[in-house]
């Protein structure tokens, strides 16, 4: 059993049933303060069910979700804590991106100091007058990403958050991350491209059939998987698949 | 923020393209309204007795509000069920309410602005009462002021039904399902009303919205209509709330659930029993004279009414329309029976049974008649009291009988099938166009 700390999002052996398919599988993942998780894996491993079962949407067939000594129950105790970005929410098209970013800015708990820095990275000040259905697709995700970072929530769980951006855009977005952190922000964010989990993340966790392989700096994994320190995430993750269908691992067991 | 919920209705085309059908068929209520009632006044013209008989509350405002009854049960529970339903085919459900951090709040907000959208055929069917009065009509303010509260009253009833309904489905596609059929539940139990076959329903009628809304249409206040309403809404937000709870599952999701339902009805019992009305009608045309009902209040005892009539026997109609209501309003512990709704399985009604008659009972006194008469019921009431029928005398209400023909009726059909539903469409349009970015 992971140790509780103070402040610290713990996952705790955490399963769930999905339409009587196990999509997660004893996952234990411990999120400090200040850190960036990028959670990766093939189609249907699990990324976004953790994500979920972290929020309570899921429910869980064993395990716990606490932060610190708190058990979350209840969406005011996990409004607290957590902001959830879904990986397919699509703000609604009726409405003007100005009163969507009001909206967060409203929000309980939102930090307005953030407010001026953030519409001008994420370049929302020439779209306020827009409706959001008038938007491009990276448009739309920047106008979730603004409530998202605006929240000020101790962690952000993000689906998917930067699969519509451009090489460019994604290199501003994972420096808005990065700030995040450093304001001492846990993220815990879903990566389709395994390049884009190299680039964000203090920590890796690489999940496959709803089981943990492996979660590790990048570092950690390479050296978990017997590779150069040259390999790429998504060669670690091959090794690491076949260490686990060979036996030679425990797979449950994340360093 | 209530904005952002204002903007998800309001700049919505399906809420503009609804109330401009609804406005149309509100407009074509109005219409035929004041073509039965341009009809019957002709005739009042030769006499004052006949004139009395035009009522513009009953002759104009109540087949008004029957498209706009129509139009609010078609529509509103569709916008709200797609207030909340859309949040999660966009998959921003789970984000919002978190963001917001409590489900009453973002429940008030949404609940909110789905009565703004609802509300707008009701707006409609305001601005035609408007158009009665520019051809001449009268309308004394507190009855139609009590009328429409009722429908917008029905308008937050219908709303959180479809709030409900889209917290506890997928999509809108389910939810409006859901939020229709049980709308059309309530159709079902007025159905039975006036349906012999159907009286196995008649314990029903008491969780049918339409029984609430009469006192309403009728110039009535009354508190139980209020009571129920408030009840029905609150239980029906209530269950939004519970379905809106992510982290509910399982046997607690049931048992909550179960839960909110025995509260909703626990509402809707307490509201309707609260007791009070008051006739706000110009001469208090809907009540028996002051002098009657003043002393029905002071006579010790219960009053029971026994109706040995069928639903589809049209004293029984009579007898709930006039002589019921009036007593109600000065005797709200009135309990009336109804056996032929009493009975398990259909079976023909026996003239040995006693059809057609009236027993009124008062206290522990009782007596019989064939009678649906407002007056001899009475009458017999204060007899059984050992009292004589007070002074029955009330004040005229003179009647407002009113031709519409010729420019004037053009302008009332061009308004009620022209100019409102295109207002409608054209309001929606510049509402709901898109706006692009600024470069």
């Amino acid at each position: 059993m992971a140790a509780a700390r103070a402040d610290y999002l713990t996952l705790n052996g955490i399963s769930a049933v999905r339409a009587r398919r196990r999509v997660l599988d004893a996952v234990t993942l411990l999120v400090a303060p200040g850190e960036i998780i990028a959670v990766v894996g093939p189609n249907g491993a699990g990324k976004t069910s953790l994500l979920e079962a972290a929020i309570g949407a899921l429910p869980l067939s064993a395990g716990e979700v606490r932060v610190g000594d708190r058990r979350m129950v209840g969406i005011g105790e996990r409004a607290r804590w957590f902001f959830f970005l879904a990986g397919e929410a699509e703000p609604p098209a009726e409405v003007p991106v100005a009163t969507l970013l009001e909206q967060a800015v409203a929000a309980p708990g939102a930090d307005r100091r953030l407010v001026p820095d953030l519409i001008e990275r994420l370049d929302l000040g020439r779209l306020r007058g827009a409706t959001a259905g008038s938007l491009s697709r990276g448009e739309r995700r920047r106008v979730l990403l603004f409530a998202a970072l605006v929240s000020a929530r101790p962690f952000l769980l993000l689906d998917e958050p930067t699969g519509v951006f451009d090489p460019l855009q994604l290199l501003d977005v994972v420096a808005l991350f990065r700030e995040c952190a450093t304001r001492g922000t846990g993220l815990v964010i879903t990566v389709h491209q395994m390049s884009d989990a190299e680039t964000l993340a203090s920590r890796i966790l690489v999940l496959d059939e709803g089981r943990a392989l492996a979660c590790d700096t990048m570092q950690g994994l390479r050296d978990r998987a017997g590779l150069a320190a040259t390999a790429s995430l998504q060669q670690v993750f091959l090794q690491l698949l076949q260490t686990r269908d060979s036996g030679e691992d425990d797979p449950r067991a994340p360093s | 923020m209530l904005r952002r919920e204002l903007a998800l209705v309001l700049r919505a085309r399906v809420t503009w393209m609804q109330a401009a059908l609804a406005s149309l068929l509100v407009g074509h209520g109005f219409v035929l309204a004041i073509d039965l009632y341009t009809a019957g006044a002709r005739s009042a013209a030769v006499g004052t007795l006949m004139a009395r008989e035009f009522d513009p509350l009953l002759g104009i405002i109540r087949p008004t509000l029957g498209g706009l009854y129509l139009a609010l049960s078609l529509f509103g529970p569709l916008i709200g069920a797609r207030s909340l339903a859309i949040e999660k085919d966009r998959r921003t459900i789970h984000m919002l309410l978190l963001q917001s951090g409590s489900v009453p709040r973002l429940l008030l907000r949404k609940w909110l602005a789905a009565m703004a959208g609802a509300g707008l055929p009701i707006a409609g069917a305001a601005a035609l009462l408007i158009i009665w009065l520019a051809v001449g009509g009268h309308l004394k303010a507190s009855e139609a002021v009590t009328a429409f509260a009722g429908y917008v009253a029905y308008a937050g009833f219908v709303t959180a039904v479809g709030l409900a309904a889209g917290a506890f489905a997928h999509n809108f596609a389910q939810a409006a399902t859901a939020a229709l059929l049980a709308i059309a539940a309530t159709f079902a139990i007025d159905a039975a009303e006036g349906f012999s076959a159907l009286a196995w329903m008649g314990g029903a009628a008491a969780w049918s919205p339409t029984g609430y809304l009469h006192p309403f249409e009728e110039g009535t206040f009354a508190l139980s209509s209020i009571g129920w309403f408030a009840g029905a809404t609150s239980g029906a937000l209530v269950l939004a709330g519970i379905g809106c709870c992510f982290d509910l599952h399982g046997l607690r999701r049931t048992a909550t659930v179960v839960a909110g339902v025995v509260a909703l009805l626990l509402l809707c019992l307490a509201g309707r029993n609260l007791p009070g009305a008051w006739d706000v009608t110009e001469a208090h045309r809907h009540s028996l004279p002051p002098a009657a009902a003043r002393a029905l209040r002071t006579l010790p005892g219960r009053l029971v009414i026994t109706a040995n009539l069928d639903r589809e026997d049209s004293r029984r109609l009579q007898l709930q329309r006039d002589t019921l209501a009036k007593l109600r309003l000065a005797r709200p512990d009135l309990r009336v029976r109804w056996p032929p709704d009493e009975r398990r399985a259909p079976a023909a009604l026996d003239a040995s049974e006693g059809y057609g008659q009236i027993t009124v009972a008062l206290g522990d006194r009782s007596v019989q008649t064939m009678s649906t008469s407002r007056r001899e019921l009475v009458t017999l009431i204060f007899e059984l009291a050992d009292r004589a029928l007070p002074d029955w005398s009330q004040l005229e209400f003179p009647g407002y009988p009113l031709v519409t023909e010729g420019g004037r009726r053009t302008a009332v059909v061009a308004a009620s099938y022209f100019v409102f539903p295109t207002l409608m469409l054209a309001i929606g349009f510049a509402f709901t166009r898109p706006r692009r970015r600024t470069q």
